[in-house]
């Protein structure tokens, strides 16, 4: 074991499956030269050359397009868009090529690519440099989508994803690159897609989350369990398909579910996860299942103290968590 | 609208091969016309998009790939299909929706796509195919193979941001792509005199540093020589070439558009520059082909027609449940058993 951060886990990954497979090779923006602006390529073009790590221009629906094509003709392509924000730009290939080449073509035509997005917010980044988008891609059946909370996480589904044979789209949280480490094996592993993972057991509640979220359940876990409150947090790791069986279960043993996002509430995973455990498990429910998640405006607005007040946090979950005991 | 007269003589191909062109060409006409009468029988669902009048445009081009090359296009390049030595059955069971086709009903009428030859089914996002071929075009360079990726697409799609992106790429790179912009003076019920400030389309590869072409579309030995030239260059690694093929297509945008919103002067103009009467000519009066002998060529072409749809005809739908597969590389129910084991998903394949 070596610890980490979630940043060098990425690039770990990254250099590592480029060392396995010379399929894989990663473009995007400053991604070479530079070494990413959050420098999750450094150190590959030294290593790789400037055409397995290629700066492009600033074309995003070039960049997951030609990604696209090149994994229908055999390649392992491992594009990034720089912010969240903006895969705006590249919206098209990715809803309707991405997600749907496989199923257009019958099979016949595929699409084993890994889409590195960072996006999150507690950073200062503003409107445009802080969002978790991740609703625009949960309703997208045909695309695997990827949120790692842990550098062990982070490493383990980035690989993978790059050896899977799906279309997926890897949302990685820049709050996270720095300021979380963790410990990794020293040798070669991955960890599944699909496949949620409980970071936490407890009996009183569910808490249903992922990336910063889950850092931040468990500080509210950590609060609560001085009081008698006991969480149980389930990561997510994957958002689509999710681990449906992993949270049914564990809220027909805790009776109670509260689902946190730092994605504004309307439209969010959060009410897609909240309909499923009515529908599936609603004779297990003590209390209504329950959403924290930003408020719905624009995110993330930048003024210091609206950031702070737009993003769930632990205090937050425990409050609304205190309520959900009590219920 | 007038064509620009056509330039140059007309290069020199073997015979042999403007025999197989003709049979290509031939082909996709007499299949084109058979699928619209087809549709107005109400014999399949959706709609149908010809290309009757601009088949020199895809057919010259696509002659002569190697399979390994690949073809990416969008809804009017039937041509290319059949060049590129998809089944005519395969087209007709994807224009019927039935099961064993190539897309097992998933996808629309005209998205015709054959992986075995190396047919690339496209989206139906005007300009999608050029970033995505651009992609392609990148992993042959990479991987160091000779194959080239032909890329058609509309005057109408040359508007998009998608296109301007996969050019400026593809030109910085030279990539071993070649664009050919079917220019049949109409997107949609819009012409392209409104949707661009200049009358050469081929003029937009100056922005992206290669050459730009263009070439009166209904001269088939035309096409195919300036996309053989163009291949040639990408092939050798020297770059992108930007071929705008001008031609006209006779009927609306699709079967249901009876296409109004043109003059029938025009209609008549372009009628009259028929690239398969043309071609025909040239094959009398260079001793090419005999009448005889493209009757001959004809009835064999017809007869090839009438069995793909008798077979088409005779495959039943696929299963309903077929809507369910092909989401991802795994069956719902086995790598993600926490699917909803309710959906009908589990047990399928
Ligand atoms: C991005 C996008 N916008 C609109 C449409 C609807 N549409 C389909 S074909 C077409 C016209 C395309 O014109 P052109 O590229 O010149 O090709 P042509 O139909 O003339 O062959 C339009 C507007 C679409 N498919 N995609």
């Amino acid at each position: 074991m070596k610890t980490v951060s979630y940043i060098e886990a990425i690039t770990e990954a990254l250099a590592e499956e480029m060392r396995r497979d010379e399929r894989v090779f990663v473009m995007g923006e400053d991604v070479g030269l530079y070494g990413g602006v959050f420098k999750a390529t450094k150190g590959l073009q030294p290593e790789f050359g400037p055409l397995r790590v290629l700066d492009t221009p600033i074309s995003e629906e070039l960049i997951v397009g030609a990604a696209v094509g090149a994994a229908a003709v055999g390649m392992r392509p491992v594009p990034e868009i720089q912010f969240s924000d903006f895969a705006s730009c590249s919206f098209d290939p990715i809803v309707q090529q991405m997600a749907k080449l496989r199923y257009r073509s019958g099979g016949g035509w595929t699409c084993p690519m890994v889409l590195r997005i960072c996006c999150g917010g507690e950073v200062g980044g503003g409107l445009y440099h802080s969002q978790t988008n991740e609703q625009w891609f949960f309703g997208t059946a045909g695309l695997v989508v990827v949120a790692p909370a842990t550098p062990y996480d982070a490493k383990g589904l980035l690989k993978a994803a790059i050896r899977g044979d799906d279309p997926v789209v890897y949302l990685e949280h820049k709050r996270l690159y720095r300021w979380v480490r963790g410990e990794i094996p020293e040798d070669d592993y991955t960890v599944p897609l699909g496949n949620a993972d409980i970071k936490r057991q407890g009996r009183t509640i569910t808490i249903v989350c992922y990336q910063l979220m889950v850092h931040r359940a468990l500080e509210a876990a950590d609060i609560l369990s001085r009081e008698g409150i006991e969480l149980e947090v389930i990561d997510l790791r994957t958002l689509l398909p999710w681990d449906r069986e992993m949270v049914l279960s564990s809220v027909r043993k805790t009776g109670k579910a509260l689902i946190v996002h730092e994605s504004p509430k309307t439209g969010g995973v959060g009410g897609e996860i909240a309909a499923t455990i009515m529908e599936e498990a609603f004779d297990d429910l003590d209390a209504p299942v329950a959403r924290l998640a930003a408020p719905d405006v624009p995110p993330v607005p930048f003024a210091p103290p609206m950031e702070k007040f737009f993003m769930p946090d632990a205090a937050k979950i425990a409050a609304r968590c205190r309520q959900l005991a009590a219920y | 609208m007038k064509i620009a007269p056509a330039p140059t003589a007309t290069p020199a191909v073997p015979v042999d091969d403007q025999r197989n062109l003709y049979y290509a060409l031939v082909k996709t006409r007499r299949f084109d016309e058979r699928c619209r009468r087809l549709f107005k029988q109400g014999r399949f669902p959706g709609t149908y998009f010809s290309a009757v009048g601009q088949e020199a445009t895809t057919v010259g081009p696509t002659y002569g790939l190697t399979m390994r090359d690949v073809i990416t296009t969008s809804h009017r390049e039937i041509g290319a299909a059949i060049t590129k030595g998809m089944p005519l059955v395969a087209i007709l069971r994807q224009i019927y929706a039935r099961a064993d086709s190539p897309d097992k009903g998933h996808s629309h009428p005209c998205h015709f796509g054959y992986p075995a030859v190396n047919l690339f089914t496209p989206a139906s996002t005007v300009a999608a195919q050029t970033v995505v071929g651009t992609g392609m075009a990148l992993a042959f360079k990479m991987r160091r193979e000779p194959h080239v990726v032909l890329n058609f697409f509309g005057e109408g799609a040359t508007a998009r941001g998608a296109f301007h992106e996969a050019l400026n790429f593809a030109g910085v790179h030279d990539l071993p792509i070649v664009f050919i912009c079917e220019n049949n003076l109409w997107a949609e019920s819009v012409p392209a005199h409104l949707t661009s400030r200049i009358e050469r389309f081929s003029d937009r590869a100056k922005a992206y540093g290669f050459p730009g072409v263009t070439v009166d579309g209904n001269d088939l030995l035309l096409t195919h020589t300036t996309a053989r030239e163009a291949i040639v260059r990408a092939r050798a690694g020297k770059g992108p070439t930007l071929i705008e093929c001008l031609t006209y297509r006779w009927y609306g945008h699709s079967e249901i558009d009876p296409a109004n919103y043109r003059d029938a002067q025009e209609v008549e103009y372009w009628t009259a520059r028929d690239p398969v009467a043309r071609f025909e000519q040239h094959l009398d009066s260079e001793g090419i082909m005999t009448r005889a002998e493209r009757e001959a060529l004809i009835a064999r072409v017809d007869a090839e027609i009438e069995e793909a749809i008798q077979q088409a005809e005779s495959s039943p739908f696929a299963p309903p449940e077929e809507a369910l597969n092909d989401v991802y590389s795994f069956s719902p129910a086995e790598t993600f058993p926490t699917r909803d084991a309710g959906s009908g998903a589990r047990g399928i394949r």
